[in-house]
Protein backbone atom coordinates (compact mmCIF):
# COMPACT_ATOMS: atom_id res chain seq x y z
CA UNK A 1 0.00 0.00 0.00
CA UNK A 2 1.10 3.71 -0.10
CA UNK A 3 2.61 5.24 2.15
CA UNK A 4 2.20 8.95 3.73
CA UNK A 5 5.70 9.60 4.57
CA UNK A 6 5.01 13.33 5.95
CA UNK A 7 2.80 16.36 5.88
CA UNK A 8 4.43 19.82 4.86
CA UNK A 9 3.05 23.01 4.95
CA UNK A 10 3.98 26.08 2.95
CA UNK A 11 2.68 29.80 1.78
CA UNK A 12 1.99 30.52 -1.60
CA UNK A 13 1.72 33.54 -1.83
CA UNK A 14 2.53 34.58 -5.56
CA UNK A 15 5.35 37.21 -4.85
CA UNK A 16 7.23 34.46 -4.05
CA UNK A 17 7.44 32.86 -7.23
CA UNK A 18 7.82 36.08 -8.63
CA UNK A 19 10.96 36.73 -6.80
CA UNK A 20 12.51 33.44 -7.93
CA UNK A 21 11.87 34.56 -11.57
CA UNK A 22 13.20 37.61 -11.38
CA UNK A 23 16.56 36.11 -9.47
CA UNK A 24 15.49 38.42 -6.02
CA UNK A 25 16.16 35.81 -3.76
CA UNK A 26 18.94 37.66 -2.11
CA UNK A 27 17.62 41.16 -2.06
CA UNK A 28 17.07 42.66 1.80
CA UNK A 29 13.21 41.87 1.55
CA UNK A 30 13.85 38.27 0.46
CA UNK A 31 16.34 36.90 1.40
CA UNK A 32 15.44 36.03 5.46
CA UNK A 33 12.43 34.34 3.81
CA UNK A 34 14.31 31.99 1.29
CA UNK A 35 17.15 31.64 3.83
CA UNK A 36 15.02 29.53 5.77
CA UNK A 37 13.55 26.78 3.19
CA UNK A 38 16.64 24.59 2.58
CA UNK A 39 15.54 22.35 5.90
CA UNK A 40 12.63 21.70 4.00
CA UNK A 41 14.09 21.35 0.49
CA UNK A 42 16.58 19.10 1.94
CA UNK A 43 14.08 16.91 3.91
CA UNK A 44 12.32 16.09 0.88
CA UNK A 45 15.26 15.33 -0.93
CA UNK A 46 16.32 13.28 1.80
CA UNK A 47 13.16 11.35 1.84
CA UNK A 48 12.16 10.87 -1.71
CA UNK A 49 8.27 11.33 -2.22
CA UNK A 50 6.89 10.02 -5.68
CA UNK A 51 3.73 11.93 -5.13
CA UNK A 52 2.38 15.24 -3.76
CA UNK A 53 -1.49 15.48 -2.25
CA UNK A 54 -1.33 19.42 -2.42
CA UNK A 55 -4.03 21.02 -0.92
CA UNK A 56 -4.80 24.41 -1.79
CA UNK A 57 -7.25 27.35 -3.19
CA UNK A 58 -7.31 28.47 -6.58
CA UNK A 59 -7.14 32.80 -6.81
CA UNK A 60 -10.06 33.69 -8.88
CA UNK A 61 -7.90 32.05 -12.10
CA UNK A 62 -9.23 28.32 -12.55
CA UNK A 63 -13.01 28.68 -11.03
CA UNK A 64 -14.98 31.91 -11.56
CA UNK A 65 -17.72 32.86 -9.29
CA UNK A 66 -20.41 30.91 -11.29
CA UNK A 67 -19.51 27.49 -10.25
CA UNK A 68 -17.77 27.51 -7.01
CA UNK A 69 -16.90 23.97 -5.51
CA UNK A 70 -16.41 23.86 -1.94
CA UNK A 71 -13.70 20.67 -2.38
CA UNK A 72 -13.11 19.77 -5.38
CA UNK A 73 -9.90 16.62 -6.18
CA UNK A 74 -8.13 16.62 -9.45
CA UNK A 75 -7.60 13.38 -11.10
CA UNK A 76 -5.99 14.27 -14.55
CA UNK A 77 -2.75 13.27 -15.44
CA UNK A 78 -1.51 16.54 -16.38
CA UNK A 79 -2.06 20.45 -14.49
CA UNK A 80 -0.78 23.11 -17.13
CA UNK A 81 0.29 26.25 -14.81
CA UNK A 82 -2.34 29.14 -15.37
CA UNK A 83 -1.97 32.38 -17.22
CA UNK A 84 -3.42 34.68 -14.31
CA UNK A 85 -3.11 37.67 -16.70
CA UNK A 86 0.17 38.57 -16.58
CA UNK A 87 1.25 35.77 -18.94
CA UNK A 88 2.67 32.26 -18.44
CA UNK A 89 5.30 31.75 -16.00
CA UNK A 90 8.20 29.28 -17.51
CA UNK A 91 7.59 25.99 -15.18
CA UNK A 92 6.74 22.58 -16.33
CA UNK A 93 3.60 21.28 -16.03
CA UNK A 94 2.75 19.13 -13.12
CA UNK A 95 1.99 15.56 -14.02
CA UNK A 96 -0.58 14.05 -12.01
CA UNK A 97 -1.78 10.41 -10.44
CA UNK A 98 -4.58 9.95 -12.08
CA UNK A 99 -5.36 6.32 -10.35
CA UNK A 100 -4.41 8.00 -6.54
CA UNK A 101 -7.08 10.82 -7.47
CA UNK A 102 -9.73 8.75 -8.68
CA UNK A 103 -8.97 6.70 -5.43
CA UNK A 104 -8.96 9.18 -3.49
CA UNK A 105 -12.49 10.85 -4.46
CA UNK A 106 -14.06 7.03 -4.27
CA UNK A 107 -12.57 6.90 -0.42
CA UNK A 108 -14.09 10.85 0.30
CA UNK A 109 -17.81 9.67 -1.11
CA UNK A 110 -17.83 6.45 0.68
CA UNK A 111 -17.19 8.23 3.75
CA UNK A 112 -19.21 11.15 3.21
CA UNK A 113 -17.37 13.72 1.65
CA UNK A 114 -18.39 15.06 -1.44
CA UNK A 115 -15.46 16.36 -3.77
CA UNK A 116 -16.12 17.93 -7.27
CA UNK A 117 -14.69 15.45 -10.05
CA UNK A 118 -12.41 17.51 -11.98
CA UNK A 119 -10.59 15.81 -14.81
CA UNK A 120 -9.61 18.88 -17.06
CA UNK A 121 -8.18 22.12 -15.32
CA UNK A 122 -5.23 24.53 -15.32
CA UNK A 123 -3.35 25.19 -11.86
CA UNK A 124 -2.32 28.76 -10.23
CA UNK A 125 0.46 29.89 -7.98
CA UNK A 126 -1.59 27.98 -5.28
CA UNK A 127 0.20 25.43 -6.47
CA UNK A 128 2.78 26.24 -8.10
CA UNK A 129 4.65 28.26 -5.10
CA UNK A 130 4.67 25.42 -2.80
CA UNK A 131 6.35 23.15 -5.05
CA UNK A 132 8.93 25.50 -5.96
CA UNK A 133 9.84 25.95 -2.91
CA UNK A 134 9.90 22.57 -1.84
CA UNK A 135 11.22 20.86 -5.02
CA UNK A 136 12.90 23.93 -6.63
CA UNK A 137 12.32 24.90 -10.23
CA UNK A 138 12.87 22.11 -12.51
CA UNK A 139 13.77 22.91 -15.85
CA UNK A 140 11.62 19.62 -17.84
CA UNK A 141 9.11 18.02 -14.97
CA UNK A 142 9.06 17.58 -11.66
CA UNK A 143 10.43 14.71 -9.03
CA UNK A 144 6.52 13.90 -8.15
CA UNK A 145 3.48 13.70 -9.24
CA UNK A 146 0.43 15.45 -7.85
CA UNK A 147 -2.92 15.21 -6.66
CA UNK A 148 -4.49 18.52 -6.51
CA UNK A 149 -7.19 19.27 -3.87
CA UNK A 150 -8.72 22.08 -4.12
CA UNK A 151 -10.67 24.10 -1.37
CA UNK A 152 -12.92 27.59 -1.36
CA UNK A 153 -11.54 29.59 0.99
CA UNK A 154 -13.29 32.89 -0.88
CA UNK A 155 -16.76 32.70 -1.35
CA UNK A 156 -18.61 32.85 1.86
CA UNK A 157 -19.81 29.97 2.95
CA UNK A 158 -16.11 28.57 3.23
CA UNK A 159 -15.94 25.55 5.34
CA UNK A 160 -15.65 25.13 8.42
CA UNK A 161 -12.19 24.57 10.41
CA UNK A 162 -13.35 21.20 11.71
CA UNK A 163 -14.51 20.12 8.15
CA UNK A 164 -11.10 20.23 6.84
CA UNK A 165 -9.54 18.89 9.70
CA UNK A 166 -11.65 15.84 9.34
CA UNK A 167 -11.09 15.60 4.93
CA UNK A 168 -7.58 15.20 6.44
CA UNK A 169 -8.47 11.98 8.35
CA UNK A 170 -10.41 10.84 5.67
CA UNK A 171 -7.28 11.43 3.19
CA UNK A 172 -4.90 9.57 5.35
CA UNK A 173 -6.97 6.51 5.03
CA UNK A 174 -7.72 6.85 1.48
CA UNK A 175 -3.59 7.37 0.69
CA UNK A 176 -3.13 4.43 2.84
CA UNK A 177 -5.46 2.47 1.03
CA UNK A 178 -4.17 3.00 -2.27
CA UNK A 179 -2.55 -0.68 -3.77
CA UNK A 180 1.04 1.04 -4.59
CA UNK A 181 4.00 1.52 -3.14
CA UNK A 182 4.15 5.31 -3.56
CA UNK A 183 5.89 7.67 -0.87
CA UNK A 184 3.54 9.81 -0.37
CA UNK A 185 3.04 13.82 1.04
CA UNK A 186 0.63 15.96 1.70
CA UNK A 187 1.18 19.66 1.83
CA UNK A 188 -1.12 22.34 3.21
CA UNK A 189 -0.61 25.41 1.66
CA UNK A 190 -2.38 29.23 2.31
CA UNK A 191 -0.64 31.99 4.89
CA UNK A 192 0.18 32.45 6.96
CA UNK A 193 -1.94 35.79 8.04
CA UNK A 194 -2.77 38.56 5.68
CA UNK A 195 -5.46 40.87 4.73
CA UNK A 196 -5.65 42.24 1.14
CA UNK A 197 -8.96 43.74 1.50
CA UNK A 198 -10.73 46.65 3.19
CA UNK A 199 -9.40 49.20 5.12
CA UNK A 200 -7.51 46.54 7.32
CA UNK A 201 -5.43 45.65 4.15
CA UNK A 202 -1.64 45.22 5.27
CA UNK A 203 -2.81 43.45 8.71
CA UNK A 204 -0.32 41.02 9.56
CA UNK A 205 -0.23 39.09 13.42
CA UNK A 206 3.33 37.58 13.79
CA UNK A 207 2.34 36.46 17.24
CA UNK A 208 -0.62 34.70 16.34
CA UNK A 209 1.01 32.95 13.20
CA UNK A 210 3.98 31.85 15.84
CA UNK A 211 1.08 30.33 17.64
CA UNK A 212 -0.40 28.69 14.92
CA UNK A 213 3.22 26.95 13.86
CA UNK A 214 3.35 25.51 17.24
CA UNK A 215 0.00 24.35 17.95
CA UNK A 216 -0.65 22.69 14.34
CA UNK A 217 1.81 20.58 15.29
CA UNK A 218 1.08 20.25 19.18
CA UNK A 219 -2.54 20.93 19.65
CA UNK A 220 -4.17 20.77 15.97
CA UNK A 221 -7.27 20.09 17.84
CA UNK A 222 -7.46 23.66 19.22
CA UNK A 223 -6.98 25.26 15.52
CA UNK A 224 -9.66 22.57 14.54
CA UNK A 225 -12.38 24.51 17.16
CA UNK A 226 -11.75 27.71 16.29
CA UNK A 227 -14.57 29.53 13.89
CA UNK A 228 -14.08 30.77 10.47
CA UNK A 229 -14.40 33.99 12.07
CA UNK A 230 -11.74 33.55 14.61
CA UNK A 231 -9.42 32.72 11.48
CA UNK A 232 -10.83 36.16 10.12
CA UNK A 233 -9.78 38.10 13.03
CA UNK A 234 -6.83 36.27 14.59
CA UNK A 235 -5.08 36.02 10.61
CA UNK A 236 -7.07 38.39 7.92
CA UNK A 237 -9.45 38.19 5.68
CA UNK A 238 -7.25 35.92 3.39
CA UNK A 239 -5.68 34.70 6.44
CA UNK A 240 -8.15 31.96 6.45
CA UNK A 241 -6.34 30.12 3.86
CA UNK A 242 -4.74 28.65 7.01
CA UNK A 243 -7.39 26.13 7.52
CA UNK A 244 -6.19 24.10 4.49
CA UNK A 245 -3.51 23.34 6.92
CA UNK A 246 -5.52 21.55 8.62
CA UNK A 247 -6.36 19.11 5.97
CA UNK A 248 -2.94 18.16 5.97
CA UNK A 249 -2.59 18.05 9.27
CA UNK A 250 -5.27 15.83 9.81
CA UNK A 251 -4.09 13.38 7.38
CA UNK A 252 -1.01 12.98 10.19
CA UNK A 253 -1.32 10.85 13.49
CA UNK A 254 -2.11 12.30 16.42
CA UNK A 255 1.77 13.00 17.67
CA UNK A 256 4.28 14.33 15.13
CA UNK A 257 7.11 15.56 14.93
CA UNK A 258 8.55 18.60 13.48
CA UNK A 259 11.46 18.27 11.38
CA UNK A 260 11.17 21.73 10.21
CA UNK A 261 9.75 25.22 10.71
CA UNK A 262 10.53 28.60 9.38
CA UNK A 263 8.93 32.03 9.40
CA UNK A 264 9.40 35.36 8.39
CA UNK A 265 7.01 38.43 8.25
CA UNK A 266 6.52 39.90 5.02
CA UNK A 267 6.31 38.74 1.89
CA UNK A 268 5.13 41.27 0.33
CA UNK A 269 1.98 41.64 2.44
CA UNK A 270 2.02 37.79 4.33
CA UNK A 271 3.15 36.13 7.32
CA UNK A 272 5.19 33.35 5.09
CA UNK A 273 5.98 30.29 6.67
CA UNK A 274 7.40 26.18 5.97
CA UNK A 275 7.04 23.44 8.15
CA UNK A 276 8.12 19.66 7.67
CA UNK A 277 6.12 17.09 10.04
CA UNK A 278 6.56 13.53 10.49
CA UNK A 279 4.84 10.82 11.97
CA UNK A 280 6.58 9.60 15.18
CA UNK A 281 6.40 5.89 14.41
CA UNK A 282 7.51 6.67 10.88
CA UNK B 1 -23.38 47.62 4.88
CA UNK B 2 -21.36 46.83 8.26
CA UNK B 3 -18.27 44.33 8.86
CA UNK B 4 -18.96 41.75 11.47
CA UNK B 5 -15.28 42.34 11.60
CA UNK B 6 -13.96 45.85 11.54
CA UNK B 7 -12.70 47.09 8.18
CA UNK B 8 -12.52 43.30 6.75
CA UNK B 9 -15.42 42.92 4.06
CA UNK B 10 -16.09 39.44 4.09
CA UNK B 11 -16.52 38.07 0.70
CA UNK B 12 -20.58 36.99 1.63
CA UNK B 13 -24.00 36.49 -0.63
CA UNK B 14 -24.87 39.91 -0.48
CA UNK B 15 -21.25 41.31 -1.53
CA UNK B 16 -20.51 38.69 -3.85
CA UNK B 17 -23.98 39.03 -5.75
CA UNK B 18 -23.57 42.78 -5.42
CA UNK B 19 -20.40 42.86 -7.34
CA UNK B 20 -20.82 40.44 -9.80
CA UNK B 21 -20.68 41.82 -12.47
CA UNK B 22 -17.70 43.85 -11.83
CA UNK B 23 -15.26 40.85 -11.18
CA UNK B 24 -16.77 39.05 -14.16
CA UNK B 25 -15.45 41.55 -16.28
CA UNK B 26 -11.92 41.74 -14.45
CA UNK B 27 -12.09 38.56 -14.69
CA UNK B 28 -12.56 38.84 -18.67
CA UNK B 29 -8.66 39.92 -18.56
CA UNK B 30 -7.41 36.91 -17.97
CA UNK B 31 -7.88 36.82 -22.03
CA UNK B 32 -5.37 38.46 -23.89
CA UNK B 33 -8.11 39.64 -26.33
CA UNK B 34 -10.05 41.23 -23.70
CA UNK B 35 -7.03 42.76 -22.49
CA UNK B 36 -6.51 44.42 -25.63
CA UNK B 37 -10.07 45.42 -25.92
CA UNK B 38 -10.08 47.09 -22.40
CA UNK B 39 -6.70 49.30 -23.49
CA UNK B 40 -8.50 50.16 -26.97
CA UNK B 41 -11.46 51.10 -25.31
CA UNK B 42 -11.97 51.15 -21.78
CA UNK B 43 -15.71 52.16 -21.26
CA UNK B 44 -16.61 49.87 -24.25
CA UNK B 45 -15.00 47.27 -22.82
CA UNK B 46 -16.91 47.80 -19.71
CA UNK B 47 -20.16 48.30 -20.98
CA UNK B 48 -20.10 44.56 -22.10
CA UNK B 49 -20.19 43.53 -18.59
CA UNK B 50 -23.36 45.95 -17.76
CA UNK B 51 -21.62 48.34 -15.24
CA UNK B 52 -23.16 50.99 -13.56
CA UNK B 53 -21.78 54.50 -14.03
CA UNK B 54 -20.56 53.94 -10.54
CA UNK B 55 -18.59 50.88 -11.18
CA UNK B 56 -17.21 52.05 -14.35
CA UNK B 57 -16.35 54.88 -12.71
CA UNK B 58 -14.00 53.33 -10.17
CA UNK B 59 -12.85 51.06 -12.49
CA UNK B 60 -11.60 53.90 -15.29
CA UNK B 61 -10.58 55.90 -11.52
CA UNK B 62 -8.48 53.00 -10.74
CA UNK B 63 -10.48 53.49 -7.37
CA UNK B 64 -9.69 49.93 -5.34
CA UNK B 65 -11.21 51.24 -2.12
CA UNK B 66 -14.89 51.82 -3.71
CA UNK B 67 -14.54 48.94 -6.26
CA UNK B 68 -13.99 46.69 -3.20
CA UNK B 69 -17.09 48.57 -1.26
CA UNK B 70 -19.23 48.07 -4.66
CA UNK B 71 -18.24 43.96 -4.12
CA UNK B 72 -14.99 43.47 -6.09
CA UNK B 73 -12.87 41.08 -4.89
CA UNK B 74 -9.15 41.65 -5.20
CA UNK B 75 -8.45 38.46 -6.28
CA UNK B 76 -10.58 39.55 -9.71
CA UNK B 77 -10.50 43.20 -9.70
CA UNK B 78 -6.48 42.66 -9.26
CA UNK B 79 -6.22 41.54 -13.22
CA UNK B 80 -6.99 44.98 -14.34
CA UNK B 81 -2.89 45.78 -12.38
CA UNK B 82 -1.79 43.60 -15.45
CA UNK B 83 -2.96 46.43 -17.76
CA UNK B 84 -1.99 49.21 -15.69
CA UNK B 85 0.45 48.16 -12.99
CA UNK B 86 -0.38 48.53 -9.31
CA UNK B 87 1.50 46.47 -7.09
CA UNK B 88 -0.23 44.44 -4.30
CA UNK B 89 0.95 46.75 -1.74
CA UNK B 90 0.01 49.69 -3.04
CA UNK B 91 -3.74 48.11 -3.75
CA UNK B 92 -3.66 47.44 -0.10
CA UNK B 93 -2.20 51.26 0.60
CA UNK B 94 -5.38 52.83 -1.23
CA UNK B 95 -7.58 50.57 0.60
CA UNK B 96 -5.86 51.41 4.03
CA UNK B 97 -6.21 55.27 3.23
CA UNK B 98 -2.48 56.00 2.90
CA UNK B 99 0.53 56.95 1.09
CA UNK B 100 2.49 53.72 -0.41
CA UNK B 101 5.34 54.64 2.06
CA UNK B 102 3.35 55.25 5.00
CA UNK B 103 2.03 51.83 4.39
CA UNK B 104 4.43 49.72 3.96
CA UNK B 105 6.00 51.30 7.33
CA UNK B 106 3.31 51.40 9.34
CA UNK B 107 1.56 48.52 8.49
CA UNK B 108 4.13 46.22 7.30
CA UNK B 109 7.52 47.48 9.59
CA UNK B 110 9.29 48.04 6.03
CA UNK B 111 12.15 50.52 6.69
CA UNK B 112 11.70 53.16 3.98
CA UNK B 113 13.55 52.63 0.54
CA UNK B 114 17.05 54.28 0.95
CA UNK B 115 16.43 55.25 4.68
CA UNK B 116 18.94 53.58 7.18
Amino acid sequence: MAKLIGGLGSSHVPSIGAAMDKGLTQTDDWKPFFDGIGPGRDWVVANKPDVAVVVFNDHGNSFFLDKVPTFAIGCAGRYDPIDEGWGPRAIPSFEGHAELGWHIIDRMVENRFDPMIVQEIEVDHGIQVPMELFFGKPDKAWPVRVVPVFVNVIQYPIPLPSRCYELGQVLRRAIESFPGDERVVVIGTGGLSHQLQGARAGFTNPEADREFLRDIAANPGRLAALSREDYVRLFGSEGAELMMWLVMRGAMDPEVVVRHSHYYVPASMTGAGMLVLENRAA
Amino acid sequence: MEDRIPETPLFDRSRQLRGYRLNKMAMGLVDPANREAFRKDEEAYLDRFGLSAEEKRAVMARDWQDMVRLGGNVFYILKISAISPARMTEIGAHQAGMDHETFLRERLGKKPAGGP
